[in-house]
């Protein structure tokens, strides 16, 4: 094991390390918490990424399984276990994604018995779940080579070619059927990505990125092993590559020009660049680097087209399952980092799993003999002592799992510390209402009127903690919106902070919370026997602070304001203004998305001084 | 319950009120007050918990959204497992205890009806299923949404009479409306139908274009209906590869002397057989 591998495992443990802190988020807070979807955009990085890329991610493993076994071209063998490797785990990972992005992963099963032939996901279930049951029999070979269940390996090693024809039908089946997944979308899809070819172009733009996929992964493994790169190979592959992109593009264009689409490319628009940008990274710049011969024969260069490539392709599945549709929602939708950190962590996890087996498996004999070797060297080390704590480490693959472990849980807290608790709104501050007789002065939209001066002479100067209710120190005419200054989120209203700073730090705790029990807000002393001078004496109707939030003013307006307006309405002459007809104040829209507190004046005006 | 049941909403008698609003979710058991907004929500003013909205236009027009109940709805037709169920009567109804929270109905609706509990942990799809269970058990003879319409603003009835009463409507004050009844043909018609005096593209996404009277279905249909001919044809085609290069390289290898060929350049990628 070189030290590139064993950095390379720290930094996958690491990231898988934040997803399994979001992983328990998600299970116990639901979609809303961990995700940035919304009605208008219902599927995002998780669909985009995790299933439509990672299925055409792993496309490699059919591709490579039709030019090796059914086109006979010998040097392509090495390729075949590393691909469907990947091929095998990719699908993991797909269905794992899956569960992740299910509003009901346990239902997930009923793919299996309730039937929608009609559906193209319904297809796209079934043959993902046939593929991979094709892909486990085409890798067992690879876990019983070096086991004594030799008959089973080599029956099964007679199957392998019926098993990748069948693999390839498959494939193409559903590679071309996750295009067919947005057909049903074109008034959400953008022009310059939906057409009735949808299918054709996803099952080419497939073995394009099953190719790059698999370019992208011989070089790194090379890479981190120290091994010669099969250059011969990898500027093979590189050739087939080109000839796929080659007629992608061709396709692509093609099909624009057809439609007679071609003129929005040149639009200037958001999709029109996104296209282009698109386009470029994945096609038309590594189809250029893959033409050059000396591109093809030199590691890098195949490593860096194949790498754009790879970017490229997902960019083109992300636009079309969400990117090229923001045209047509008018909404906005960008992952959270959780998104990410999930997206990232199951590709990190089973990146580790391809590399567990490429270091116990003969997927690669060089890797496996030279791991081999390296472990049995490990077993004439000494164990390392460490001075500062007076351990043993043990021997060096003992000591970095535990520097996994470490790693993984650092990420685990870090996540689970840095992860909401709390779904995402939408907030919307409110503007600050106005206390006191603002119906003299002209005011903006988007304020409240409240005639303060009409409420006292009418309530009687007792009522006042009927809506001073709160009884903050110093609240003598506050103004709703010092409390309820979000239209929908509760506020804080003790500030602890402040407090411990002015009361001496940390000496303080004792000047509020009880010295034995608990050091929380229950049994902190009440505000007033501080705050005695600036808070009003406790009454009848005042009574002392014991609210540590405010709601946030809708609710506050349409449970006290509103309330009150309700019981007083048989009263002609205090039944005005008519607030629980929802027009007196919201002029526009009332639906909860855009409530804009428009309340003309001059109604209400009219209305309280009738 | 009728056969075909029918909304006919008028943009030009809808005031605004919301009772329909208020009916609906009374009915539906769902809170008066909905939460705050997710970012990200429907600008129509739909969600989980309010399943028709009015949706405000400039110049004070109120269009009243809901689910159109479509005769081939999308939603029913990308449902992978079948939660989403036209009913033999025309309602298009939910079985949340078959639903896997794909979300594909909502991506494949072009009005963007079905909303989600984003914030549940066992969450559902959420959409007017015109009170089909109150309607088919006899308790409720209309939809409560058209029960609480003080001006008689969406009204309701078989498929023909609302369409009759509508090209009546249309008829009686030609001046008065744009001559169109919208839903009577869109994605292959609906069951909920609109006449107004303004355009109402914007019900649907991507409000410029004309839906078309295709049903949605019908564009993955024809791609899904290739399957099976696709999957023999890739297999018979991959075997035949096989077989012939096979066969090539045999005879080649027991032709001494001979350079073993190497496969046909045919074989670039599989895309070009497609």
């Amino acid at each position: 094991m070189t030290r590139r591998v064993q950095i390379t495992k720290g930094i996958l443990w690491f990231i898988t390390g934040l997803a399994a802190a979001v992983t328990i988020i998600r299970f116990t807070r639901g979609l809303g918490t961990t995700t940035a979807l919304s009605d208008t955009t219902p599927w995002g990085l998780w669909v985009g990424f995790d299933v439509m890329g990672g299925v055409a991610l792993a496309a490699g493993g059919f591709v490579i399984g039709a030019i090796a076994h059914v086109f006979k071209r010998d040097k392509y063998h090495h390729a075949v276990r590393p691909a469907i490797l990947t091929a095998l785990l990719g699908y993991a990972a797909v269905a794992v994604g899956l569960l992740f992005d299910l509003g009901l992963p346990w239902n997930i099963w009923h793919a299996l018995i309730f039937w929608n032939p009609q559906s193209p996901l319904f297809e796209v279930a079934w043959c993902v779940m046939i593929y991979l049951t094709i892909l486990f029999l085409e890798f067992l070979p690879v876990f019983l080579e070096r086991t004594r269940f030799q008959a089973l390996y080599r029956i099964l090693l007679r199957m392998q070619l019926p098993l990748i024809i069948l693999g390839i039908s498959v494939s193409t089946l559903h590679q071309s059927s996750l295009g067919t997944l947005l057909l049903i979308m074109p008034f959400r899809l953008h022009p310059l990505w939906y057409t009735p070819h949808l299918p054709e172009l996803f099952f080419v733009s497939a073995i394009c990125l099953g190719l790059s996929m698999v370019i992208f992964e011989s070089s790194v493994t090379a890479w981190l092993y120290k091994r010669k790169p099969n250059t011969d190979m990898l500027s093979g592959l590189a050739r087939f590559a080109a000839g796929a992109l080659a007629l992608y593009l061709a396709f692509r264009l093609f099909d624009l020009w057809h439609h007679d689409k071609i003129g929005l490319a040149f639009e200037g628009s958001f999709e029109a660049r996104l296209f282009w940008f698109e386009m470029g990274l994945s096609t038309i710049v590594p189809l250029v680097l893959f033409l050059i011969p000396k591109v093809r024969r030199s590691h890098t260069g195949v490593f860096i087209a194949s790498s754009m490539g790879l970017m490229g392709f997902l960019l083109y599945r992300i636009d079309a399952s969400g990117l090229a549709q923001v045209w047509a929602t008018r909404t906005d939708y960008f992952p959270m980092w959780t998104e990410f950190a999930v997206s990232f962590g199951i590709v990190s996890f089973f990146a580790l799993i391809y590399l567990f087996i490429q270091e116990h498996f003969p997927v690669e004999h060089e890797i496996l003999d030279e791991e081999e070797k390296w472990r049995q060297r490990q077993l004439f080390v000494l164990p390392r002592f460490d001075r500062l704590t007076q351990v043993w480490l043990g021997d060096p693959t003992f000591a970095s799992r535990r520097v996994y472990s470490l790693v993984f849980v650092v990420a685990l807290v870090l996540g689970l510390t840095s992860t909401p608790w709390q779904p995402l709104v939408e907030a919307s501050p409110v503007q600050r209402a106005r206390g006191g007789d603002i119906l003299k002065v002209g005011f903006p939209i988007g304020t409240v009127a409240f005639p303060h001066a009409e409420h006292v002479k009418r309530l009687g100067k007792e009522a006042c903690g009927t809506c001073h209710h709160l009884h903050l120190p110093g609240d003598v005419g506050t103004p709703c919106s010092e409390c309820h200054s979000d239209l929908y989120l509760p506020t804080r209203l003790f500030d602890h902070f402040r407090h411990v700073g002015l009361l001496g730090e940390n000496a303080s705790c004792e000047r509020c919370h009880p010295k034995e029990g608990p050091r929380i807000g229950v049994t902190a002393k009440k505000c007033s026997s501080c705050h005695e001078k600036d808070m009003m004496a406790e009454n009848q109707v005042v009574k002392t602070f014991e609210y540590l939030t405010a709601p946030g003013l809708s609710q506050a307006a349409h449970g006290i304001c509103i309330e009150c307006h309700k019981r007083e309405a048989t009263n002609p002459e205090w039944g005005k203004p008519d607030l629980f007809r929802c027009a007196t104040c919201h002029r526009t829209p009332v639906s909860h998305g855009d409530v804009v507190l428009e309340a003309s004046l001059e109604e209400i005006e009219d209305e309280v001084l009738q | 319950m009728i056969d075909n049941p029918c909304i006919l909403n008028d943009v030009t008698r809808c005031i605004g009120c919301e009772e329909c609003v208020a009916a609906c979710k009374k009915i539906n058991g769902m809170p008066v007050e909905d939460g705050p907004p997710r970012l990200g929500h429907s600008k129509d003013g739909l969600s989980a918990t309010r399943w028709t909205s009015i949706f405000r236009r400039p110049d004070e027009v109120s269009v009243r959204k809901q689910c159109r109940h479509c005769f081939e709805p999308a939603c029913v037709s990308v449902c992978p497992v079948g939660a989403l169920i036209k009913t033999p009567e025309g309602p298009v109804i939910y079985d949340k205890a078959i639903c896997m929270g794909c979300r594909y109905c909502m991506m494949g609706c072009p009005y963007g009806i079905p909303h989600y509990e984003w914030n549940s942990i066992n969450p559902s799809v959420r959409k007017c299923i015109l009170c089909y269970d109150k309607l088919k058990s006899g308790e409720i003879d209309k939809p409560a949404c058209v029960n609480a319409c003080p001006k008689e603003a969406t009204t309701f009835g078989s498929q023909e009479e609302m369409l009759a009463e509508a090209r009546r409507r249309l008829a009686a004050e030609p001046e008065k409306y744009i001559q169109h009844i919208w839903g009577e043909h869109e994605v292959g018609g609906t069951s909920v139908i609109y006449i107004s005096h303004v355009d109402l593209g914007f019900l649907a996404w991507q409000d410029k274009k004309y839906l078309g009277t295709e049903p949605l279905p019908d564009r993955t249909w024809a791609a899904l209906k290739k399957v099976p001919l696709e999957f023999l044809g890739m297999a018979s085609f991959m075997t035949a590869t096989w077989w012939v290069i096979d066969r090539r390289m045999r005879l080649a290898a027991e032709a001494p002397g001979e350079k073993v060929t190497e496969a046909p350049e045919t074989t670039e990628d599989e895309g070009g057989e497609r």
